[in-house]
């Protein structure tokens, strides 16, 4: 699983970059009026790097929907948050219920268990205690190439379920010593919110990068946003994107050993890390699709992949071989 | 043959005056689309030119997005569903317009009006092309586009029909204004309080077409993994709207209903009003065991906030006109310690659960229409200097202009009222009567009528009593400064010495009947003097005609606009006989009239004096004098009076009279009247014989 534990530095991987096409910017001369300025926002979402672009002709409106956005994002990072101790998933996983959750809450775990089920348990969101035992054991052995005995991950296994999360009206229960991460999939969801809020209030041709990354219609000049993705090195994959959003996995980022043969990306059903690809890169029409099916992807053998994302109804999906060249394999 | 041919021409004139009546007409009541429907095609090739195509109209205010090459490029909006906007004849107008994504107005159709002083002929087509000169309108800065070739500045105000110009910019500006700020197409204000008090009468569809009420239908296809349920129709409509605003609340729920749910909450506190029908109900039935609602939930910047049960209201019946039933209806409070801020945009979030994988989320958006938000007393403060700028009601901006205009229109009221308080002292010295009432005649049909425009109508008499049954609003009669200002001087003197001071000083078309009349008698025109026991029963024909367009008015105010052409005022004060010839041909018609008997009109048809006449019976003075000779033994004043305003008997008729004070000057004047004559023959003949040496007694006998 694609994840980062709380208490780790945040290394979140920045495959994902934007063009930002500097002939956008404000030309004087051309009428001003007419010419919308670039407005660009940082800021730091589920401990994660963070940017949003705008093109609007008056600072007041952007500024406006920018303050609206990041109170959206304040809101549903006091749901989903593992970083805040009075979040409502903290709360989930320190008394093992919560009654009268957010609709956002119930939502995205409802999302998250049909995620699970598409995905034949590979997206798992329970996947907490062989997280920790991959960390534990490559903290006592170091330079360990095989990972953790057979007999440890079956232990671990039996506490991982996500369809042991009950999901019912007005209550949401965990089993005893369970827990649940969002770490993988939220930003992909709070990305989604604040593209609703801004499409709501008339937004077009924006930018949102929360981790995920999701374009709202074109880029103002009327051309898609160009976005590149991990590659090799001076040859970074390029692709047009309109109106969807876009999400990278590459197990590189988080690794458990030195040499980056376990990392987070593993697949929950065995334990192992397939290591097939570096990385596996999403389009779909949601950044919550797209993220947690990249990490599917990422943890799955290959010819899963292809049957899963017709299912899923992704549009593209790219692969990043060990050469470092990106071939797509869907859509 | 020559008959034939003025049949005929007479026939197309009529079909023309219908035709432009027609034009002006209301089209219904139901002309404003709802919600969820499209404007037609023809407007918006006015409105937006350029556009492909528009989606329905949707949101808070209402508008419809408009795509070019299918991509937004801006929105169509009607300012009648956007501001409830109302024209000066209390009625409403409604313009459908569009505006860019650059704040700019793209194009403008006036689709429906009631005014009063423009309505057919010439005067609509420029009403017209007045609302569509609002193409390239920047509303940030209220000037045309610099890009528009000849075109700088404002649109040019319309010559008579300045109230209905400000009303159109006002409607244009206001709507284009409300719809950008809640587009994001220009910067919101901030700040403000709600207005929770401010009451007027609308019907469930009135507070649906402005946005009061937002309407939101759920169809299967919207939730996830929709297409895999089967929902004949939506799985829910809903209306959602804030109850607390007196105009939205008392609506909604009736006077009784409102009054117990304002006085169960919190002077902060708020209610959320929220209606639905279909298969899936907002309210669920886990609420009554753990006292939350799970399905609805109220998202407002960083909070999420619950509802409870305890804050729960059933409405059982709603009393707004029109409103259609529901399956469910209920009222939702927040209390302040919620931190829900009404003029904030807020959502509602709607969790649908029916039978599908997973749960569904949908947001109902709902912002507060702008005319719910009153400015804070900080912002009106620091507006100030900036007069043109947002927030400053539209009449206030139209005084500060016309100062000029309001301190000679005052200066001239301040003489008349030195001319009636001193009149005795006046008309002993005819010639300088004769002075000041030539050239205030004159500056009041010149500057006052011709200059100014301030030709007071019938047409205000009606709106007035309109709005008094309808919707009465300060703000529509406000809006000219210098016809309010007349009709207050007007009542006063009504009631202090009758209709006739506006009569005989303050109408520049009578103004313009006495002078044309004066000229005509130095040329030595010779005047016909209608026999009394005719004239006496002519007089009947202006009250006739005000009744008959009181009555008009009570049933289409259209109607009266186009009745009140009885009055010639129009064209010959504020259009200056600019018009179609059947309007100038009965202009002049009633002048020349006037050449042969003086104030023909004024006499025996004006609609207007006969208004003015009716609750003249109430006044307090009687400044006129009389000598109880009069009528007995001399009818020189009866004889000499210019309208024919005394009887036989002596006595004057104040609802004839237009105290033009002529028979006060003969009043004084010891070479005319008898019983002065006589006085001064006497002293005269005294002084003779006492030069002579012989006395004899002294005249005792006083005039009475």
């Amino acid at each position: 699983m694609k994840r980062t534990a709380p208490t780790s530095t945040m290394s979140r991987r920045r495959a994902v970059a934007i063009i930002a096409a500097a002939s956008a910017a404000w030309m004087p001369g051309l009428g001003y009026a007419d010419r919308p300025r670039r407005f660009e926002w940082r800021g730091t979402v589920m401990g994660a790097d963070a940017r949003m672009l705008l093109y609007h002709r008056d600072i007041a409106v952007a500024e406006t929907a920018i303050a609206e956005a990041v109170a959206e994002i304040a809101r549903l990072e006091a749901e989903f948050s593992l970083f805040r101790t009075d979040s409502a998933l903290s709360r989930l996983n320190r008394t093992g219920f919560l009654d009268a959750p957010s609709h956002d809450m119930a939502r995205l775990l409802g999302d998250c268990r049909w995620l699970g089920d598409l995905t034949n348990g590979i997206f798992d969101i329970t996947v907490q205690p062989l997280w920790n035992l991959m960390v534990g054991h490559f903290a006592r052995h170091p330079g360990d190439t095989k990972g953790p005995p057979a007999t440890a991950i079956a232990r671990a296994r039996a506490r991982i379920d996500y369809r042991a999360v009950d999901i019912a009206p007005g209550r949401i229960a965990l089993a005893p010593g369970m827990a649940v991460t969002l770490n993988g999939i939220a930003q992909g969801y709070i990305t989604d919110r604040v593209a609703d809020l801004l499409r709501a209030r008339g937004w077009h041709n924006v930018l949102i990068d929360l981790g995920e990354l999701r374009a709202i219609d074109s880029h103002p000049d009327g051309r898609p946003w160009r976005i590149t993705f991990d590659g090799a090195d001076g040859n970074p994959a390029v692709i047009d994107v309109v109106d969807r959003a876009v999400a990278t996995s590459a197990g590189g980022a988080t690794r458990f050993d030195a040499a980056g043969r376990y990392h987070h990306l593993f697949d929950p059903r065995d334990g192992a890390n397939r290591n097939h690809f570096r990385s596996v890169t999403v389009e779909a029409a949601t950044a919550e699709l797209a993220d947690a099916m990249s990490t599917a992807f990422a943890a799955a053998a290959p010819d899963e992949i292809v049957p899963m994302a017709r299912r899923a109804s992704v549009d593209r999906v790219w692969t990043v071989g060990r050469d470092g060249y990106a071939t797509q394999i869907f859509g | 043959m020559i008959s034939t041919s003025f049949a005929i021409r007479l026939g197309i004139i009529s079909a023309l005056l219908c035709a432009g009546f027609s034009f002006a007409a209301p089209v219904g009541a139901a002309e404003i689309e709802p919600a969820e429907a499209r404007f037609p095609n023809a407007l918006v090739e006015t409105a937006f030119p350029g556009a492909a195509r528009t989606d329905v109209i949707s949101g808070s205010p209402p508008a419809a997005a408009a795509y070019r090459d299918e991509r937004l490029a801006g929105y169509v909006f009607s300012t009648r569903a956007v501001g409830r906007s109302v024209g000066f004849s209390g009625n409403p107008i409604d313009i459908v317009a569009g505006i860019d994504l650059s704040g700019r107005v793209t194009g403008a159709f006036l689709r429906r009006h009631n005014e009063p002083i423009l309505v057919i002929g010439i005067a609509d087509t420029r009403l017209r092309s007045y609302v569509q000169s609002f193409a390239g309108l920047d509303i940030r800065t209220n000037r045309l586009a610099e890009t528009a070739p000849g075109k700088k500045g404002v649109p040019d105000a319309i010559s008579g029909a300045s109230i209905s110009s400000a009303v159109i910019f006002d409607a244009i500006l206001t709507s284009a204004r409300s719809v950008a700020r809640s587009r994001g197409i220009i910067g919101t204000s901030r700040g403000g309080r709600l207005n929770r008090e401010a009451y007027a009468p609308a019907g469930w569809s009135d507070l649906v077409a402005d946005g009061s009420l937002i309407f939101k239908k759920i169809t299967a296809d919207a939730l996830a993994d929709g297409a895999a349920i089967r929902v004949e129709g939506a799985v829910a409509s809903l209306y959602v709207g804030l109850a607390t605003p007196r105009r939205i609340g008392e609506n909604l729920l009736g006077q009784a209903e409102y009054q117990r749910l304002t006085a169960s909450i919190g002077a902060n506190d708020n209610t959320i009003f929220i209606a639905g029908t279909g298969l899936w109900s907002f309210k669920g039935t886990l609420y009554a065991r753990t006292g939350v609602f799970d399905r609805i939930q109220i998202l407002q910047g960083e909070r999420t906030i619950r509802l409870l049960r305890e804050h729960y209201r059933n409405v059982e019946r709603l009393a707004a006109d029109g409103a259609p039933e529901f399956r469910e209806a209920g009222l939702f409070t927040l209390p302040a310690d919620s931190g829900f801020d009404p003029l904030k945009p807020w959502r509602l979030s709607l969790l649908i659960d029916i039978g599908t994988a997973r749960p569904s989320a949908v947001d109902v958006s709902y912002a507060l229409p702008d005319f719910y938000r009153l400015p804070a007393a900080a912002d009106t403060a620091r507006s100030a200097p900036t007069a043109s700028a947002d927030g400053q009601p539209l009449w206030q901006r139209i005084w500060v202009e016309r100062t000029g205009r309001i301190a000679i229109l005052s200066a001239m009221l301040l003489i008349l009222s030195g001319i009636l308080v001193f009149q005795s002292a006046l008309v002993r010295r005819y010639r300088l009567y004769r002075a000041v009432r030539l050239a205030f005649l004159g500056a009041t049909l010149l500057w006052l009528g011709w200059y100014a425009g301030a030709q007071l109508s019938v047409v205000n008499v009606l709106t007035f009593a309109h709005s008094l049954l309808t919707n009465f609003h300060w703000e529509f009669f406000l809006v000219d400064p210098l016809i309010f200002i007349l009709w207050s001087y007007v009542a006063m003197t009504l009631l202090f010495w009758g209709r006739g001071v506006f009569c005989g000083w303050l109408c520049p078309f009578g103004a313009l009947q006495e002078l044309i009349n004066e000229t005509a008698r130095k040329l030595r025109v010779p005047q016909l003097r209608v026999p009394f026991g005719l004239h006496e029963r002519l007089w009947p024909i202006k009250y006739i005609l005000f009744l008959g367009l009181f009555a008009l008015s009570l049933h289409s105010m259209t109607n009266v606009i186009f009745g009140a052409e009885v009055e010639p005022f129009k064209t010959a004060i504020t259009l200056k006989f600019m018009r179609t010839w059947p309007f100038v041909l009965y202009a002049v018609a009633l002048l020349l009239a006037g050449l042969f008997i003086e104030r023909f009109f004024c006499r025996y048809l004006c609609p207007l004096g006969a208004a003015l006449a009716i609750p003249a019976r109430l006044r307090m003075f009687e400044w006129l004098k009389r000598r109880h000779q009069c009528g007995s033994e001399c009818n020189i004043c009866a004889q000499r009076c210019t309208v024919q305003a005394i009887h036989p008997d002596g006595s004057i008729n104040p609802n004839e009279c237009i105290h033009c004070l002529n028979c006060q000057t003969l009043y004084v004047d010891d070479k005319t009247c008898p019983p002065l004559v006589m006085r001064r023959r006497r002293r005269e003949a005294r002084l003779a014989l006492s030069a002579g040496g012989d006395g004899l007694p002294a005249d005792r006998s006083t005039p009475a």
